[in-house]
């Protein structure tokens, strides 16, 4: 898993969605979602952009295990 | 959204039109509305977070006449000539960063990025071959948001998360451009009397270290769109046989080489040797290919993996170059902490990244061939930054996008009218461009690209031949009967399937262009084993064109070096 979500500090102000260059995140029942983790390019524009710390990063097995 | 996907239709007009808003694209915007055109800028993502430096950047290069010997305008091109033979052209890397440069270095720091300490002072790092320490080290992390506001300063119109699927001209000069939106489903037509395509490199056509396409060193949404569509229409493409690649941690291809290199990192191998001064006499601080060369050698030779070695730095050159590694990639100092890696006692595993289509050095680019106005050769279309074939890197697309803004609007403010773009091509392309949506059987995205990278690499990532090189494209040409049968469930895989099939043609172009270039250089970059030594009757631009429906032209350009 790459960028993820914390469902409870997310406000639902849309700004991960709006910026994602992958388009990778969308809205779902009034918070972000990671609907493509598999597209995600590890940029932390969501992280960088939000402004609840509700965005943290888990690296995927292969990453840490190659 | 309309009640029927495709069935809202915008018809748009611009002086200029910008396709690609990284900072190649808004250093363009902010030129062309400068100058006083009326300018759109279309991206594919979000013009606040899009492209290569999407999540920050950490160095500039540039010489400063600071007094040094190195640090003049004259030594910075005899290094260009020495470093990008064969591949840059000196009399346009002139016009287009030269002559922009202390410009481009004012425009960034009024727009509220700082290249200085905050002693300011210029804190700069020497690696890639430079003659001296010509990569400014700075924090960048707002660079493209501030870019993004200064462009709406200035009035620009902006269509985010727009994908253009094709250019067109009206009796040979380019009319303007169709695309849709994957938010909404909208489709546009958009009539500019100048177009600048600025959309980078092609990523995702090689197979990568974690076997995710998106784990890259450069922007995963950077797909070759318009290196495909300028194609189509008969623009000419050169430097797009090279395929790059760099050195990167295992398991994260993020960026870092310069970082690390510039700090005075060492690449080490599995008997924890150092190696890279047997491959070049400037060690590690050689041009990147000859890094990457190196590397290859060693793991060939079975003395695998390899490490880049920091444990030699001072304390506070260390806590420097953590602090650079997070402002160019966001998470890479979390990843390497999740991998076990603390500062002072670990060498950090490397490898050799993915291939690309892109630049051989950070000194020209690689795509849409322009000439010292940034025009192809085709009237009314202009190029800037890595999707062209002379610019990339921060500091060229700083300078060169701004270049590009002025050529294009002094080309705009001379035609009286648009030209018009035709109802029935229009109404074919929307057609074209949503029936992947209305298949119910078919092939996903995914898949049909996965086969482009198993066949690209395989057959030229990095190293080919003639009969690699013609098996490849026969393969690549025999996959065209697939392309009719992608399947998108949704507007965000409808973008996917256009990427794949773009990605696809990018790479049959690399593949005819690597053929037609009979000699190595740049080593591993363009890599012949039929021709594996540089030759001097090769010293210019391979150009490529299309030829009939499905035919690829090529013409070779001499270029002249001095020395």
């Amino acid at each position: 898993m790459p960028a993820v979500i914390d469902k409870a500090r997310c406000n639902g102000c849309e700004l991960c969605v709006l910026y994602c260059p992958l388009d990778v995140l969308a809205m779902e029942d009034g918070v972000a979602v990671v609907r493509y983790p598999d597209e995600c390019w590890h940029c932390g524009a969501c992280r960088q952009d939000c402004a609840l710390d509700a965005v943290t990063f888990e690296f995927s097995p292969v990453m840490l295990a190659i | 959204m309309a009640a029927v996907i495709g069935s809202e239709v915008h018809h748009l007009k611009a002086d200029v039109a910008v396709i690609g808003g990284g900072t190649a694209g808004l250093n363009t915007a902010i030129a062309a509305a400068e100058a006083g055109a009326d300018v759109l800028v279309v991206d594919k993502a979000h013009i606040v977070r899009s492209g290569a430096i999407a999540g920050g950047i950490d160095h500039f290069f540039a010489y400063l006449e600071s007094g040094e010997p190195w640090d003049t305008r004259d030594a910075y091109l005899a290094y260009v000539a020495k470093v990008a033979r064969g591949a840059s052209n000196l009399r346009i890397h002139e016009k287009v960063f030269c002559e922009e440069l202390t410009a481009a270095m004012a425009r960034t720091e009024r727009m509220g990025v700082s290249l200085r300490q905050q002693d300011g002072s210029y804190l700069r790092t020497q690696a890639l071959g430079q003659p001296g320490p010509y990569a400014i080290n700075f924090d960048g992390k707002f660079l493209k948001p501030k870019m993004a506001m200064e462009v709406k300063r200035k009035h620009c119109r902006i269509l985010n998360r727009v994908q253009v699927s094709n250019l067109y001209l009206h009796q040979g000069e380019i009319a303007g451009f169709a695309g849709y939106d994957m938010r909404s489903g909208d489709f546009y037509a958009i009539e500019a009397k100048a177009v600048v395509i600025a959309t980078g490199n092609t990523n995702r056509m090689f197979k990568t270290q974690t076997g995710n396409p998106f784990n890259l060193w450069y922007c995963p949404a950077n797909t070759g769109d318009l290196h495909r569509a300028a194609f189509d229409v008969g623009a000419e493409l050169a430097n797009v046989e090279y395929v790059r690649l760099t050195i990167v941690p295992k398991g994260m291809s993020a960026p870092g080489f310069n970082a690390f290199f510039g700090m005075g990192g060492k690449l080490v191998n599995g008997l924890g040797q150092e190696f890279m001064n047997a491959y070049h006499p400037m060690g590690d601080k050689a041009p990147r290919n000859v890094m990457v060369w190196g590397a290859l050698q060693e793991v060939r030779a079975g003395r695998g993996p390899i490490y880049v070695d920091v444990r030699h730095l001072k304390a506070a050159d260390l806590e420097h170059l953590f602090s650079m590694l997070g402002i160019d990639k966001d998470t890479l100092p979390e990843f390497l902490r999740a991998k076990g890696y603390n500062r002072e006692g670990t060498m950090i595993e490397m490898t050799v990244s993915e291939p690309m289509q892109a630049r051989p050095s950070e000194l020209c680019g690689s795509g849409i061939k322009i000439d010292e106005t940034c025009a192809s050769n085709i009237s009314g279309l202009f190029a800037a930054g890595d999707a062209s074939d002379q610019m990339g890197c921060l500091h060229m697309c700083m300078a060169g996008g701004f270049a590009a803004g002025k050529h294009a609007a002094r080309y705009a403010a001379k035609l009286a009218h648009h030209r018009p773009l035709q109802a029935n091509a229009l109404e074919e392309e929307r057609k074209r461009v949503f029936a992947p949506l209305l298949r119910n059987t078919g092939i996903a995205p995914g898949e049909f690209e996965g086969i482009v990278r198993i066949i690209a690499t395989d057959h030229f990532g990095p190293y080919k031949s003639e009969v690699s090189l013609t098996s490849a494209i026969a393969k690549l040409d025999a996959l065209d009967q697939y392309r009719d049968q992608l399947r998108a469930g949704n507007l965000h895989e409808l973008m996917r399937c256009h990427e794949a099939v773009n990605i696809h043609a990018v790479a049959k172009i690399v593949a005819h262009a690597a053929l037609a270039r009979k000699e190595s250089r740049f080593v591993p970059y363009h890599y012949r084993s039929d021709y594996p030594e540089t030759s001097e009757d090769w010293c210019g631009l391979v150009v490529v064109r299309r030829d009939g429906e499905n035919g690829v032209a090529t013409r070779f350009e001499r270029l002249h070096y001095d020395a």
